[in-house]
């Protein structure tokens, strides 16, 4: 009789916790619907020009262009394919040497002043991630004149903050032992890291290195539109002559080095873990 | 005794025949041949490497020379703090969009609980790589040419962006759910969709809110560019200024992507600890 007597004050507890559960949630999602309406309201109905969208038949030919593909630009595509996978891993390479120092002033537990240089470090980490790609490329064309040097130097600032704070994380979870055995006998700064550190967050930091560089390639194949070269500059040249088909290979070919490069970093990681 | 067998040794782990003779040859092998891939793509994309060492230095000298005292009216001003506005309205329209699209799409991705391997699971997944592997800025262009220049092509562009980015999330988090709900779901003959729905959803909900917030705050990075390519927003001010080299403006523009970027991200990060808390 005990076993299945439910003491009703706690059922209605329940109930009234469950109610005010579904208010809460109803409640959100009222704010998010309202939210997504004005957003539509000022972003897309007011903002787009209905008349150069030109309705179904408009868009579909729109469209249509890209489907024929422009297969005379084929011998044109190695090169550019070429430098922007070269881009890329150069790129990651260059951030990798810039995120060491980042991510040794950044780690709290390893950084040579708590009160200067960390906030330094982690204002460095989140410098570089916030400011885009695109920004990035801008700012170094405009620093080093046009070429590959922007591009890789953009890929290397965006890439800086994630491998940094990876690895600054990394640093400031490892077994703390080794770095005082190194200490005690009298190890310096440079020791430390080489000996104490280098070793426990190598598998880490490699693993996050290689996810990095597959995200740079798609990255590097956009540097060519601001003035960087590679499969970007192609793609904006096409774009401005109008020829659609050749557009779609440019488009066809970042992809074929995308999926390339997945199944490179897909075997890579497995092999570093 | 002494003729009985020594107790088999465990075999040796990986780490320590690192170092050896096969091993230790395709180690620096490897390490060589990267190294000469590098210093070839450096003579292929004819770089300069005494201009890539002295590139930081020339940065401080460009910046301090020529976007210094950033020109933080022009970004006070009404026209530009509504360009603001426009940027976080798509940037919020995109990730819902993105989001509600992704939901289905990571479900027919996700090896576990798809509704069938032969059919929907090439499809999510092909979806959600295609998603993905094109940049946000080229998915702008190619919107912008289609749709026109505004805000629509922005915000289509910033859907299929988040589709990437969530879908690939999303079906990683369903991957790695207690699959004992859904069988016991099975089990009783439960199709497909209420399998997704009753034994799926329910482990996941606290999981896919966080990463729909993660979402919106990384559409919103994207989002301070889509513009430059003719999205609308904050980019294309970026765009007019950098084309008639007022540098100071500019600055004052990149600066006031920095400072919303970061109000992006503390607020993301607000939101999911509260979703963290509240589950």
């Amino acid at each position: 009789m005990a076993a299945t007597d439910v003491n009703p004050t706690a059922l209605s507890l329940q109930a009234d916790l469950r109610r005010k559960r579904f208010l809460k949630m109803g409640l959100i999602w009222a704010i998010v619907l309202f939210f997504v309406a004005w957003c539509l309201q000022g972003t897309i109905i007011e903002d787009t020009d209905w008349a150069r969208v030109g309705g179904r038949s408009g868009v579909l030919g729109s469209i249509g262009r890209y489907l024929t593909l422009d297969w005379g630009l084929l011998p044109e595509l190695l090169i550019p394919t070429l430098e922007t996978f070269m881009m890329a891993c150069v790129g990651t390479v260059v951030g990798c040497f810039f995120s060491l120092p980042v991510a040794w002033l950044g780690a709290a537990n390893v950084t040579p002043s708590k009160m200067i240089l960390y906030p330094l470090g982690r204002f460095l980490m989140v410098l570089s991630r916030s400011v885009h790609e695109i920004v990035w490329a801008l700012i170094f064309v405009s620093a080093v004149g046009l070429g590959a040097l922007p591009g890789i130097l953009a890929i290397a600032m965006r890439s800086v903050g994630f491998i940094s704070k990876i690895t600054a994380e990394a640093i400031e979870n490892i077994d703390a032992k080794p770095v005082e055995a190194i200490r005690a006998v009298g190890g310096n700064q440079f020791q430390v890291m080489y000996y104490g550190i280098l070793p426990q967050i190598y598998p880490v930091v490699l693993a996050t290195v290689i996810f990095e560089w597959d995200i740079n390639i798609r990255r590097s194949a956009v540097m060519g539109l601001v003035g960087a070269g590679g499969l970007g500059l192609l793609f904006f040249r096409q774009m401005n002559s109008f020829n659609y088909g050749g557009v779609s290979m440019v488009i066809l070919a970042i992809l074929l080095l995308i999926v390339l490069g997945e199944v490179i970093s897909h075997y890579l990681r497995k092999a570093v873990i | 005794m002494t003729e009985q067998m020594p107790a088999p040794r465990p075999s040796d782990p990986p780490k320590w025949s690192r170092y050896q003779y096969p091993e230790s040859l395709i180690k620096h092998g490897t390490l060589l041949a990267v190294l000469l891939f590098l210093g070839y793509s450096l003579h292929f994309l004819n770089v300069d490497i005494g201009l890539l060492i002295g590139a930081l230095g020339r940065f401080a000298g460009v910046i301090s020379e020529r976007y210094y005292p950033p020109d933080l009216e022009y970004v006070l001003d009404r026209g530009y703090l509504e360009a603001i506005l426009d940027t976080l309205q798509m940037s919020f329209l995109g990730g819902f969009a993105g989001v509600c699209l992704a939901i289905p799409l990571a479900w027919f991705s996700a090896w576990n609980v798809t509704p069938s391997r032969r059919l929907f699971f090439p499809i999510g997944r092909l979806g959600v790589i295609s998603c993905r592997a094109i940049h946000e800025t080229i998915w702008t262009i190619l919107f912008v040419s289609v749709l026109g220049f505004g805000m629509l092509a922005g915000v289509s562009a910033l859907t299929m962006f988040c589709i990437g980015f969530a879908g690939k999330l999303f079906s990683d988090e369903i991957e790695a759910i207690d699959m004992g709900p859904a069988e016991a779901m099975r089990a009783v003959g439960a199709n497909p969709f209420q399998v997704f729905l009753f034994a799926v959803v329910p482990q996941v909900r606290v999981a896919f809110t966080g990463i729909a917030i993660y979402t919106w705050d990384v559409a919103f990075r994207a989002a301070t560019v889509v513009g430059f390519f003719g999205g609308g927003g904050m980019g294309w001010y970026l765009k007019r200024n950098v084309q008639q080299l007022e540098n100071l403006r500019v600055a004052a523009i990149i600066l006031s992507i920095i400072a919303m970027v970061l109000v992006a991200e503390f607020l993301s990060g607000w939101l999911r600890a509260t979703v963290n808390r509240a589950k």
